[in-house]
């Protein structure tokens, strides 16, 4: 495969590399008949990216470069810093590069970025290649209840109000208006942390279709990077998500040469509230990379919890190292729920009241619950509740 | 007990915004004193325990606040003491540079907060957000009232009008670089000198001209340390010796908009440094003398 990709979408790709490089250490780059992909998964697999360029973001394009026969696509995995170092300043490089070219040889071991810059000076930079396997994650966008658009600025002015110790976020939405809160731990101590509520209206956004009113909790860090690159291309996002412990989509295109999709997994809240929605989507599919360690489903772990649906068409043929989906018996997530009653939906009009956080139980306390009893106690096994859980005065 | 305040003009919402700020680098704890008449912010010396307030800040209430109830205890307990960190509600406060308007409020959520609503306009359309912070505070209990009242000073020597904060935070910043202590030398006619001594140097610089606001002379000299100016008569002249870093804390408070500035020495005791502004803000801060 040869391109060449012409001075300002030079700045378009380092953007990408910039935010790639937030989610995962290593950049899986493929490139198909009529596309390049650019893909990472984070370490612990909850957060994953794709971005497409399509044949009309270069200036030059020819998939078959160096070998004539039809093969099934070039993959090549490298490492996050060589990809950094090769596009150092994004804010720059517009007007410093004039060319660049991207060479990747089936043979060679080094994917090669040829920059040409300004005053004649030529840049090449090879990068080794790790390995040859792509990687995909398999989530739905096109059959979620919730999409929203929003102007990039809208939430980024948002997350300006979270301290940044702040490391997850809960969006709340229904058809009236958006709530997102920090993320607070069931055992973090609530005398030293500030809980800080946004109430966005849906006149704000440029889409609001809300399917099934929904709480999802997911990482700060993944989201402010995918905002600073829609910002920085100021492009809107739109956001698609189905309900708690389901990856949420945010897709940022310009409708002609590329299309970036984040994929973030949300925790897996299990109080009541959650079981109602558990019950609707029961023939869900869980996949999992590593099927043994189903156990970090854990709260500090979510998952990249997918369904097998319609991905991004290019998708399907590629060659796939994750697993075929497990099936899980769903059962398994709606326990240890009994008696946590949690008045969520009823007063969130209430801007006076910020709600606790989801509460997704610690595995120890799971796993040792028994331990800390003094006996077996019937009626809490059966789900009668002695003592109410203690709430905030709502 | 109840606590509620709003504010909804722009001007006053930025000068609290500065105020908190201020503060918020001044110290991680800070103490709110809420009274019926004035909003107090007091901060003790972090490192010596019960001591007397190092900063201490007077807010009338009037000025700020379109709307301001609040009930104590009893009668005879009428104030609400809060303990905070301060930069918890410095970091709530930023976006309130460009909000519409701040309700705060005592509330108890799990555990006694301070809420503050903030409604900001929508930077894309009509549109106003709504943005809740629960702030943790702690209730201080009756019998600690007594840690956090004005700290009783006695009558300074001199009262002496500061030059520019800024240009005067500059000058300490560079000399804090080389030495720990700063002495201040303030004179009836209006002449302020910061001097430090190192090994192989001494350094001073002199402002001259300033506005002389009070001065209980004369002043006796009894050691040797006034031997450099030797020329000038020395019982118009009166000294402390200062942590250099505290000194400079407070003249970050430049961002506060103010009219007047103050220093006032106890000769060889005590620095007081007031700052007041127009909406009679009074921020005083007492650094205590360093005596060998």
């Amino acid at each position: 495969m040869k391109c060449h990709v012409p001075g300002p979408n030079v700045k378009v790709l380092g953007r990408t590399v910039h935010a790639l490089a937030r989610f995962g250490d290593e950049l899986y780059v493929e490139s198909l008949a009529d596309c390049v992909l650019l893909r990472t998964l984070n370490a612990a697999e909850s957060a994953y990216a794709v971005v497409k360029f399509s044949k009309n973001f270069f200036s030059y394009f020819n998939y078959n470069y160096y070998s004539t026969e039809d093969n099934e696509g070039l993959k090549c995995k490298i490492s996050m810093k060589s990809a950094l170092h090769t596009f150092k300043s994004p804010t720059h490089m517009d007007k410093q590069v004039e060319n660049l070219e991207i060479k990747l040889d089936p043979e060679s071991c080094k994917l090669i970025f040829q920059l040409r810059c300004k005053h004649g000076i030529v840049k090449t930079h090879f990068v080794s290649i790790l390995d040859c396997k792509a990687m995909q994650a398999v989530y739905t966008k096109d059959l979620v209840p919730n999409r929203i658009t929003s102007p990039h600025k809208i939430l980024s002015e948002a997350l300006s109000n979270f301290q940044s110790s702040d490391d997850q976020v809960t969006v709340e939405v229904s058809s009236q208006n958006m709530l997102l809160r920090n993320y607070i731990d069931t055992l973090a101590d609530l005398s030293k942390v500030i809980r800080t509520q946004v109430t966005l209206k849906p006149a704000e956004f440029d889409g609001y279709t809300i399917g099934a009113d929904t709480m999802i909790t997911f990482t700060l860090k993944e989201f402010k990077a995918l905002l600073a690159f829609a910002e920085a291309l100021s492009l809107p996002i739109q956001i698609h998500f189905e309900t708690t412990g389901r990856p949420v989509v945010f897709i940022v295109h310009n409708g002609s040469t590329f299309e970036a999709h984040f994929v973030l997994a949300t925790s897996k809240a299990d109080n009541a509230s959650q079981i109602t929605t558990q019950n609707t989507t029961h023939n869900e599919r869980t996949k999992r990379k590593d099927v043994s360690s189903s156990n970090h489903s854990a709260r500090k772990k979510p998952n990249l919890n997918t369904d097998i649906s319609k991905c991004l068409e290019e998708d399907s043929h590629l060659f796939n190292f994750i697993h075929i989906p497990e099936e899980h018996p769903v059962a398994v997530s709606t326990d240890g729920n009994v008696g946590n009653n949690n008045p969520q939906i009823e007063n969130n009009m209430d801007c006076d009241v910020i709600l606790p956080s989801p509460t997704a139980k610690a595995l120890i306390r799971r796993v040792f619950k028994r331990c800390f009893e003094q006996t077996i106690d019937l009626t809490n096994i059966q789900g009668t509740v002695l003592a109410e859980d203690s709430d905030p005065d709502t | 007990m109840k606590f509620r305040a709003v504010m909804i003009d722009a001007g006053p919402m930025r000068e609290f915004t500065n105020i908190v700020s201020t503060i918020s680098k001044l110290s991680k704890e800070c103490v709110a004193r809420i009274a019926d008449d004035q909003l107090y912010f007091i901060v003790s010396d972090e490192n010596s325990g019960p001591a007397p307030p190092i900063l201490w800040c007077e807010i009338p209430h009037a000025m700020f606040f379109s709307e301001y109830q609040m009930v104590g205890l009893d009668d005879d307990h009428k104030d609400i003491y809060l303990e905070f960190t301060s930069t918890n509600l410095a970091r709530s406060l930023i976006t309130l540079k460009n909000a519409k308007s701040l309700k705060m409020k005592l509330t108890k959520k799990q555990c006694p907060c301070l809420t503050l609503e903030i409604e900001v306009p929508s930077s894309t359309s009509q549109q106003t957000r709504q943005v809740t912070h629960d702030i943790p505070v702690k209730v201080i209990p009756r019998k600690l009232w007594s840690d956090f009242q004005e700290p009783k000073i006695p009558k300074p020597d001199i009262s002496i009008q500061l030059p520019t904060l800024k240009q005067l935070r500059t000058t300490i910043d560079r000399m804090r670089t080389m030495a720990a202590e700063v002495m201040l030398w303030a004179s009836a006619e209006g002449r302020l000198t910061l001097q430090i001594k190192t090994d192989t140097s001494k350094v001073s610089t002199r402002f001259k001209d300033l506005r002389v606001e009070a001065f209980e002379g004369p002043i006796e000299h009894s050691d040797s340390e006034t031997e450099t100016q030797a020329n000038e008569d020395k019982s118009n002249i009166c000294y402390c010796r200062v942590d250099a870093k505290k000194f400079s804390m407070f003249l970050s408070a430049d961002q506060i908009s103010h009219n007047r500035t103050v220093c006032s020495i106890v000769h060889k005791r005590l620095v007081v440094l007031c700052l007041q502004t127009e909406e009679n803000v009074k921020l005083q801060c007492f650094i205590t003398g360093i005596v060998y």
